[in-house]
């Protein structure tokens, strides 16, 4: 590849959550707005005017009360329905400036535009920037770059600048921005890397850009060698425009409210555990390792904390919810303790592998294996049909007095004429 | 929203063809026919019935493209003091106004002296249950 060539576009939305939750209640447009984590837990997305009252992303929501308080931030719990059905027309837009895509969160993606002539390419980001604002609704910020990894610091100065699209590859200050980024906002530099790098006295892109070759193969991984080629201009991280399947799926909710009882952790991680083995269902995967875990608030004051986790292999891979949840349950009473107040409890679906339909083992026709997936089937189809729950099984409980609170929903779903937006006529 | 997939009338057989295979080559989709960019159109419903004499009806659904400019007498979503409502886009010597139902002179906004206000989206469809 004519890696000089090479221009790599990361659009990012701005502020996602609050500005889907902004796209049909103007009465928030310039105020304060957080939203927060599932069960009103933490603040995941801030509002500049919250940022500026000094909120923090990911605090708890107890410590950013009184601020909210005082300054009358208005707060939202997760609309996940909304927020994936702007996301997807967010993509869909974007996928129009290139058909070279990677979707890489739910809000941000990468386009690559080697198509478009050096001198056009500010041009193009700002189109790009107002198509997608003027049809969905999202503000974004653009960086265009020759590598993923400059692409990425030239959105954070453009998000940090409020420029909306910032082009590394017409700029001669590239060593100037890259010396404003800290090396813990360089993309791909997690926390260990962080320490080791500031010991030895690289605090910014910039620094890790200079580094020595045989300095970083000797001290790092393959990874750290990676990041600094990208900051250097070689494309080292190619755009992956088809999704890979999952290797792992996890999932997990902190309670409504603290639970005591092993029925109703029992009740949660059933539910997670359903929902879990339907993700891996739809994707034709089945699991072979299960892990669960279940923790106490780190929050409390007092010294009740305990988290524990177990992981266990199943003797053959597979997706029948049945076999999952008798596992699952399994795992939870060996490690579940009488007497604490459990906030959270997960579970982690890991080994994933495609179904192999031509696989059968020694032990199918004992376990029934054709029954069982007709059964996941027929649950599967009324569950898209009837909508989510509609069919279970018993061991999930009716009450789910665990479940997530959501005291402050916008309640809006833009896929369901049940609760659709609303306009006034004056 | 959902994207259907062409249904070809005929399988291919070793009798006659059927001659209406290239007529039919699927159901009336009303996808197709009410969205032109589906990205950026959404379903809203509507409250009041200030709007009656448009043709748009507390209970309403409204198809709304956002990616439209108005033209003069486009039915538009607008963003009238932190409220989202709908208005009549009307221009008149190079000016452009929004009106409601009532016609009334006293409702008439203009856009010129009110540059807060802002276009959210323009109605493309109405949908009444009769």
């Amino acid at each position: 590849m004519h890696y000089n060539k090479n221009k790599i576009a990361l659009v990012d939305c701005n502020s996602f959550y609050v500005s889907c939750e902004r796209l049909f209640n103007p009465s928030i447009a310039k105020k304060p707005v957080i939203v927060l984590s599932s069960n009103d837990g933490c603040v995941i997305s801030r509002s500049t005017e919250a940022k500026n009252l000094g909120i923090k992303m990911g605090e708890p929501y107890f410590k950013v009360k009184k601020i909210v308080k005082e300054n009358n931030v208005k707060t939202f719990s997760t609309n996940f329905a909304l927020y994936g059905d702007i996301s997807r027309r967010v993509m869909k837009t974007l996928k129009l400036f290139s058909p070279q895509m990677e979707i890489y969160s739910i809000d941000e993606a990468f386009l690559n535009l080697s198509s478009i002539k050096d001198e056009d390419l500010l041009e193009h980001g700002y189109k790009i920037r107002k198509t997608i604002l003027k049809w969905t609704g999202i503000p974004t910020s653009i960086g265009i770059a020759k590598t993923k990894t400059l692409s990425k610091a030239a959105n954070y100065i453009a998000k940090k600048e409020k420029s909306g699209v910032i082009d590394l590859i017409n700029s001669k200050q590239i060593d100037e921005i890259l010396s404003k980024i800290k090396i813990n906002d360089v993309w791909g530099v997690g926390r260990q890397l962080t320490k080791l790098y500031v010991k030895n006295g690289i605090n910014t892109a910039y620094d890790l850009k200079n580094i020595n070759n045989g300095w970083i193969k000797k001290n790092t991984n393959v990874f750290g060698s990676r990041t600094a080629m990208e900051l250097r201009g070689v494309p080292c991280v190619s755009l992956e425009p088809y999704e890979e399947k999952r290797k792992s799926c996890c999932v997990s909710r902190s309670f409504g409210k603290k639970v005591t009882k092993l029925e109703d952790l029992s009740e949660a991680l059933t539910t997670h555990c359903l929902n879990a083995a339907e993700k891996i269902r739809q994707d034709k995967q089945t699991v072979k390792k299960i892990t669960v875990f279940i923790r106490t608030s780190p929050f409390q004051k007092n010294k009740n904390y305990y988290a524990n986790s177990k992981s266990v292999e199943l003797p053959i891979s597979t997706n029948d919810s049945i076999l999952l949840v008798k596992k699952t349950l399994d795992v939870l009473e060996s490690i579940y303790k009488k007497d604490y107040h459990y906030q959270k409890t997960g579970i982690v679906f890991s080994n994933l592998k495609d179904v192999d339909i031509y696989n059968k083992n020694l032990f199918s026709a004992i376990n029934n294996e054709e029954k069982r997936t007709k059964l996941m089937k027929a649950i599967d189809y009324t569950n898209t049909k009837y909508g989510r729950h509609a069919l279970s099984i018993a061991q999930a409980g009716v009450k789910k007095i665990w479940n997530t609170k959501k005291q402050h929903s916008s309640k809006i779903d833009t896929t369901s004429f049940q609760l659709l937006p609303t306009v006034r006529t004056t | 929203m959902k994207v259907l997939l062409p249904l070809h009338l005929n399988k291919v057989g070793a009798g006659f063809p059927s001659p209406a295979t290239d007529y039919v080559e699927d159901d009336l989709d009303l996808n197709n026919h009410l969205i032109k960019n589906i990205p950026s159109t959404f379903l809203i419903r509507v409250q009041g019935k200030s709007m009656n004499k448009v043709g748009i009806h507390d209970g309403d659904l409204l198809i709304v493209d956002k990616s439209l400019n108005p033209k003069n007498f486009s039915t538009v979503i607008v963003n009238i003091n932190e409220e989202l409502v709908v208005k009549t886009f009307v221009r008149e010597n190079n000016k452009s106004f929004l009106t409601s139902g009532s016609k009334k002179i006293e409702d008439k906004i203009n856009l010129i002296e009110n540059p807060e206000i802002l276009i959210w989206g323009v109605v493309t469809y109405v949908i009444h249950a009769l």
